[in-house]
């Protein structure tokens, strides 16, 4: 869980999550597109994301594709959750989201 | 005319893939995803039958019985890798989405397995529809990691999303 909290504790590696986030299963080419980071930095931060398990990279044909792998922040929220703080955490993000699509 | 004609798997793009390690050997592992007794404790109380050679039936039934995924074993390997047409039976979604694959692959990694599931279509699927699969895969696999691990499942309460069965109904998928 240590290597999970390291990896993103860096806003960089925290952009190329939200970058597969928003579209999954992209090649480093993809990734590297409109980021003011070199292609070097890039597949670096990819490494140490890779090794916490939170980006899986998998063949398809010639490309190598980078998926966002959410099970290790899945367990995270087991953890420390509660099952019946459950639905009051959704009600209250729902909430959140709701007020602030208001001020836009 | 070959039963899997329109079923090559390198027809068919990951849309999801999640990884987790467990702490067990690949045969429990294996065991774990292709027996009902097992599967009704991690998959939401719901019971898989395979039958396991390739054009084999891969079902899976919903706690009260009833049918809920109908498929067929693609690619079969115990105790490393299965692939399965994995189709949802809501009236009209496989006419509409095209057909769901699902594949398992269990790897040693040192003491450890490394499980990885994909979901892959020969289309591209909406983040609406994708996002059942989204919510439901990582509790289900992390229920498994746990069971095999400690003997005990997570108990998660699982509802498919409200998108999710907005997206189908406007699509003309019948849920229930």
């Amino acid at each position: 869980m240590d290597e999970v909290f390291k990896a993103l504790a860096d806003a960089s590696r925290r952009s190329l999550l939200d970058r597969l986030h928003a579209k999954n299963g992209q090649t480093l080419n993809e990734l590297c597109d409109g980021l003011a980071m070199t292609r070097q930095a890039v597949t670096k931060h990819l490494g140490i994301l890779e090794a916490a398990n939170l980006v899986t990279t998998l063949r398809h044909g010639r490309e190598k594709l980078h998926y966002l792998n959410p099970v290790p922040i899945h367990q995270i929220g087991e953890r420390w959750i509660k099952k019946f703080e459950r639905g009051k955490l959704v009600a209250l993000s729902e909430l959140k989201r709701q007020l602030e699509k208001r001020d836009e | 005319m070959s039963k899997q004609a329109n079923l090559d798997p390198r027809n068919f793009k990951p849309a999801i893939v999640y990884t987790i390690y467990i702490a067990a050997p690949p045969e429990k592992v294996w065991e774990a995803l292709t027996t009902a007794e097992f599967s009704r404790q991690y998959f939401s109380g719901h019971a898989v039958e395979v039958d396991q050679r390739i054009g084999g039936a891969f079902i899976m039934r919903t706690p009260d019985g009833a049918l809920h995924i109908s498929g067929e074993v693609i690619e079969c390997e115990p105790p490393r890798k299965l692939t399965v047409t994995f189709n949802v039976n809501w009236p009209a979604l496989v006419e509409r989405l095209g057909p769901t694959l699902v594949t398992y692959t269990i790897e040693p990694a040192g003491d450890v397995v490394k499980l990885t599931m994909l979901q892959s279509h020969d289309r591209d699927i909406s983040d609406d529809i994708l996002s059942g699969g989204c919510a439901g895969w990582p509790a289900i696999l992390s229920s498994l990691k746990s069971l095999l691990e400690t003997g005990q499942t997570l108990a998660i309460k699982m509802q498919p999303p409200e998108r999710m069965l907005a997206a189908l109904k406007e699509m003309g998928i019948g849920t229930p």
